[in-house]
């Protein structure tokens, strides 16, 4: 098998000091690190080298992390076809791994590597310099086996950007951590996100949930019928904005020119033709059928998208957080296909289409059981990862 | 009372008062007095006063004439009287008289116009709007409110009786006017044509005519003897504030006639046109040949309307000690100056030397201006000490210089720059010292053009164009510094600086065509394929003749005294060849352009997503610049499918909120210390990773094939 790295550094930065001081990072190669190859897994960037350090990048520097490379991803990060997310930590190459979450990547990377996961709240951590393909939905996900590494670099990380001019004008969340008691914490648990789990699967999260109850949360049923619209919208609004982002790759400024062209539009249509494999193809022709012919389509997405934030935001404020499974297994056994992707991805594809943090916890009985993924409210990172740490903690025998 | 008994407003008399007239207009103002209404009604002819009195008229009638508001469109009838002393209203034609109402139909009511239409003050004494302060633009878009007001009415009129003169006078004279085609082929004109994609015959295309040059040779051809048409030609020419897309000619052309025919009929031609707008032109007007126009006053159009002649004092400083000019002198230049007379307080020698000299010289092209002023006997300047006192001797009297005169003089190597640049002196010294008499006019005729110009590489082209007769015929055509002082038979007519038209005697002899042709290095194939349909016609016994053409636009505007062509025309482009009126030119609709055959101009047949019913993955990779190939068709096809399912999953579950495309709004962001449109990185960086690269740029592929 190739390596797991698409990019090393050669550079042995011995950092200096800083909170992330010998912490080593793997990125992946979509986000920008001046001079190091960065192609975000697509030939329409091939041999594409950046010329300045995402602002992730900087900040990570300067808290004194290291960055050890990038590891192969798939096209633009979009499902994990391709993709060696998680591998660099499950092989002890690096110490956390960034992973671009468009649909869930982060989680189910974590899932595969049996570590932590962490999507922080869309519009904290500054996408300048990320090479992105849903701008609406997408957030740099962290993973690491140790969930204080995953507070250090969200605290390194996040705030605003004067180079990222899609970051909200929101005061930065306080990170510190937190002490959780159980007696005054309301986990809520959505039925309808176990509809699809199988007999395993489906045992092991009733398990998790036990394991919850037992260490003294209140457990709440919740229900939201209109769970299945999610991966609706996402599909349809993910599409529309993936469309109109693949634009710019235009075979002038970056990536492979198809010699032959006899015209301008030729030459758009034979190097574009052949810069998107096939999972991120149709899917720019998804976009680009409500773009152009059912726009109608995407209003209606974003309209649910509208009542579906609503919905989300009315439960967390029912229970402190949610918890429910990540991996749901389902396949629909053409891995390059939208309908397969949105198959293994509908148990997470929910907050990148409203925003909340999720950190994935590995399940505390074995690697081969799946973890949850426990929600909080938007910009409530640090508790999400304080219960994170609560769990953990707990699962070791502790507390 | 009917319309056939409609009298005009402006026609009334005092021979009128006493009588019942039926008028028909629109209402240009109002007043009201308490009850007494007074209106000024306005029809073409006119202005007059109708007042509308309860003791006169029924109630509902004052009560209609209240509710009258601008523009609205009237007709009244009533009693002529003559208004009371001390009330007259000497800003209009009929200021003596007014209408009592006692009938009053409102045709159609009127929103409140864009800008004020009216321009005549209700009271005497009084200021009205006039129409300078209002946008260009939205007078054009509402020109038909526009042409309401009197003076675009009177320009309008004026044009008129302008064309009507020419019409009369020209038939008078023998000359049949004859239409020929605006369909065409392109002629040899040099400006751009406006080309008309032909339906029938796809990717062929008609021009506009530029002007009717050939159509009127071949109609002398034919025997017509003389013509004339006022005929609407087109030029796609770069955008200059005084110039039309398309614009009014006067054409003109006779054949067994001379240069002095030609000079006779337009001077009486134009002599009558100007009589139209009350200008007395004097007979004969001014000569001069090309090269007396150049060496005078730097310009083949000159303004004669004053003094300021260029004086060639190049003899006089053969043997000077003051290096500059000798080492012009060496270099075969020239030295031209002017005498602005009796202006030397207000040319002081700080104006001169800052101003004229160390600016506006050099933004004319010239290295340098030398000047001198006359004061107490003698020539003073910052560089006088340089001449000897013979030279300064021999300048007072070739300017003939007396006390309060400056003198102004260029020298360089080339004698185009020398005119050129002492040409825009005189133009610039003449507006700023303001010694252009107001309504004067200086016709002169422009004679003995070169029939040639270099064409910069070795060869040359025609002045004119190539049915141009040169003065005569013994040159030889592979000569080019022969042919380069050859003159032509052409002439201009200029009036003020500004060129009214042009025209000359045309070749009639088919072996002198043959040798200008020569002269200008087109082999016979070429001249075929260009002209052969208007040569052929020279096989069969052309007449001689020759012609002229008039930008009447310009004319009229220049007879009318307007601020630009745009005031003597009724429906005009503006200032970016648009017209705000109709919006034209504008975008057509594809399958227009599809019947014209004009969809594939990028090479293909038919551009994908562009043919009807196409299939809907061509038209989404066209759109979206994605190729495909044949393989990738089905799995298309089911994501498309697909995609349908999603679009009715989400038309079903949609409901009435507001579409949300964030769940957290940007903020307002500036980049610190970053410039617009310019990038912080270096170009090398820029190019670094383009897959082409053609020198400092991105290489591409053509726009068009």
């Amino acid at each position: 098998m190739d390596s797991i790295f698409f990019y090393r550094s050669p550079e042995n930065s011995l950092s200096g000091g800083g909170p992330l001081q010998g912490v080593n990072i793997a990125i992946q190669p979509n986000i920008s690190v001046a001079s190091w190859p960065t192609d975000a897994g697509s030939k329409a960037l091939a041999n594409f080298t950046a010329l300045e350090d995402a602002t992730l990048v900087q900040r990570l520097r300067q808290a004194g992390a290291s960055l050890c490379g990038s590891t192969r991803m798939s096209e633009f990060g979009f499902g994990l076809e391709g993709s060696r997310a998680g591998e660099a930590i499950s092989r002890r190459e690096a110490d956390a791994e960034l992973v671009l979450d468009l649909t869930g990547e982060s989680r189910l990377a974590a899932s595969r590597a049996a570590c932590c996961g962490f999507k922080p709240s869309y519009g904290l951590v500054s996408r300048f310099g990320v090479v992105g393909l849903i701008p609406s939905m997408e957030c740099c996900g962290l993973l690491s086996g140790s969930l204080e590494t995953l507070r250090e670099i969200l605290k390194a990380v996040a705030g605003p950007d004067d180079r990222d001019f899609s970051l909200p004008g929101e005061e930065i969340p306080d990170f510190s951590p937190r002490p959780v008691d159980p007696q005054t914490t309301t986990v809520g648990v959505l039925a309808e996100a176990q509809g699809e789990l199988n007999g395993g699967h489906k045992d092991a999260f009733s398990a998790s949930v036990e394991d919850l109850n037992r260490a003294g949360f209140a457990i709440r049923e919740i229900s939201l019928p209109e769970f299945p619209l999610f991966s609706l919208v996402h599909n349809i609004v993910g599409s529309v904005e993936a469309s109109s982002c693949a634009g710019r790759y235009d075979s002038v400024r970056y990536g492979q020119r198809i010699p032959g062209a006899r015209n301008w539009n030729e030459m758009y249509l034979l190097s574009r033709g052949a810069a998107f494999g096939p999972l991120v193809k149709s899917y720019l022709f998804q976009g680009a059928f409500f773009q152009f012919e059912r726009y109608d389509a995407y209003e209606n997405a974003c309209r649910i998208r509208a009542r579906l934030v609503k919905e989300m935001a009315g439960i967390l404020s029912q229970v402190d957080f949610l918890v429910l499974p990540a991996v749901s297994g389902a396949s629909s056994g053409d891995p390059a296909s939208i309908t397969d992707l949105y198959a293994r991805f509908s148990l997470t594809a929910f907050a990148n289409v409203t925003g909340q943090p999720v950190l994935y916890l590995p399940s505390a009985t074995g690697e081969d059981q799946p973890g949850v993924q426990l929600v909080a409210p938007r910009l409530s990172d640090a508790r999400l990862l304080d219960l994170g740490g609560h769990l953990l903690t707990m699962g070791k025998g502790g507390n | 009372m009917f319309y056939s008994q409609r009298v005009f407003c402006g026609q009334l008399t005092l021979e009128d008062v006493g009588r019942r007239v039926l008028l028909a207009g629109w209402v240009d103002a109002s007043r009201d007095h308490g009850g007494l209404i007074f209106i000024h009604l306005r029809d073409r002819s006119g202005i007059v006063q109708i007042v509308f009195s309860p003791e006169v008229a029924l109630s509902d009638v004052c009560r209609g004439a209240a509710a009258l508001r601008s523009e609205y469109c009237i007709t009244v009838s009533g009693e002529v009287r003559k208004r009371l002393e001390g009330t007259e209203n000497p800003h209009i034609e009929t200021g003596n008289l007014e209408v009592l109402v006692t009938e009053l139909t409102v045709l159609s009511e009127s929103d409140a116009p864009p800008f004020a239409v009216s321009e005549k003050a209700m009271v005497a004494g009084a200021q009205s709007a006039g129409a300078e302060s209002v946008a260009e633009d939205l007078r054009l878009q509402y020109r038909y409110l526009d042409i309401r007001r009197p003076s675009m009415r009177d320009n309008l009129v004026a044009r008129h009786r302008i064309f009507q003169c020419v019409r009369e006078f020209l038939d008078s004279r023998g000359f049949l006017e004859i239409e020929t085609p605006v369909l065409t082929m392109s002629t040899p004109e040099g400006a751009r044509d406006y080309l008309v994609p032909s339906r029938i015959h796809p990717k062929n295309f008609y021009a506009l005519p530029q002007s009717p040059q050939l159509f009127k040779q071949l109609l002398m051809i034919g025997g017509m003897e003389r013509y004339f048409q006022l005929a609407r030609c087109f030029r796609d020419e770069d955008l200059r504030p005084n110039r039309q897309p398309e614009f009014t000619q006067l054409d003109i052309e006779a054949s067994f006639i001379d240069e002095e025919f030609l000079y006779d009929l337009i001077e009486e031609l134009t002599v009558r046109m100007f009589a139209v707008g009350g200008i007395a032109l004097a007979r004969p007007f001014a000569r001069m040949t090309y090269a007396q126009a150049m060496d005078s006053t730097g310009s083949d159009r000159p303004d004669l309307r004053f003094g300021l002649r260029f004086v060639d004092v190049t003899d006089l400083f053969s043997s000077t000690n003051y290096s500059i000019f000798r080492q012009i002198l060496q270099r075969g230049g020239c030295i031209k100056g002017i005498n602005i007379k009796g202006q030397s307080e207000r040319l002081s020698k700080n104006v001169l030397q800052n101003e004229y000299a160390r600016e506006i010289v050099p933004s004319f092209g010239a290295k340098g201006m030398t000047w001198m002023r006359a004061e107490g006997g003698k020539l003073e300047s910052n560089i006088v000490q340089f001449f000897s006192t013979d030279e300064l001797e021999a300048l007072r009297r070739r300017f003939d210089v007396e006390d309060g005169d400056v003198l102004i003089m260029i020298a360089d190597p080339s004698y185009r720059v020398v005119t050129s640049v002492l040409g825009q002196l005189r133009l610039h010294l003449a507006n700023r010292l303001g010694i252009i008499p107001a309504g004067s006019f200086s016709p002169v005729w422009i004679t003995e053009f070169p029939l040639f110009e270099d064409d910069g590489e070795g060869g040359v082209t025609s002045s004119h164009h190539p049915f141009t007769a040169p003065e005569r015929t013994d040159f030889d055509p592979k000569n080019v510094e022969e042919l380069l002082k050859l003159r032509s038979r052409a002439y201009d007519l200029v009036m003020n600086g500004e060129e009214l038209g042009g025209g000359s005697i045309r070749i009639s002899d088919r072996s002198l065509q043959k040798k200008i042709f020569a002269a200008l290095g087109l082999s016979e194939e070429e001249t075929r394929e260009k002209f052969g349909f208007f040569l052929r016609a020279f096989d069969f016994g052309p007449p001689p003749h020759g012609g002229l053409a008039l930008g009447m636009d310009r004319t009229v505007s220049m007879i009318l005294q307007t601020p630009s062509i745009r005031e003597v025309i009724a429906f005009p482009k503006n200032r970016r060849a648009v017209c705000p009126l109709t919006g034209a030119p504008s975008a057509v609709k594809n399958e227009q352009l599809a019947e014209l055959g004009l969809l594939n101009l990028g090479g293909r047949d038919v551009l994908p997503g562009t043919a009807e019913g196409e299939n809907r993955i061509d038209h989404l990779s066209w759109v979206s610049r994605i190729g495909i190939a044949a393989e990738e068709r089905p799995q298309l096809e089911k994501v498309l499918s697909q995609a349908d399912e999603l679009a009715s999953l989400a038309a079903d579950k949609a409901g009435a909120e507001e579409p949300m495309a964030t769940v957290a709004p940007a903020a307002n962001r500036m980049r610190p210390g970053t410039v617009e449109g310019q990038s912080a990185l270096s170009r090398d960086q820029l190019l670094k990773s383009a897959p082409a690269v053609k020198g400092n740029y991105f290489k591409v592929a053509s726009i068009l094939e």
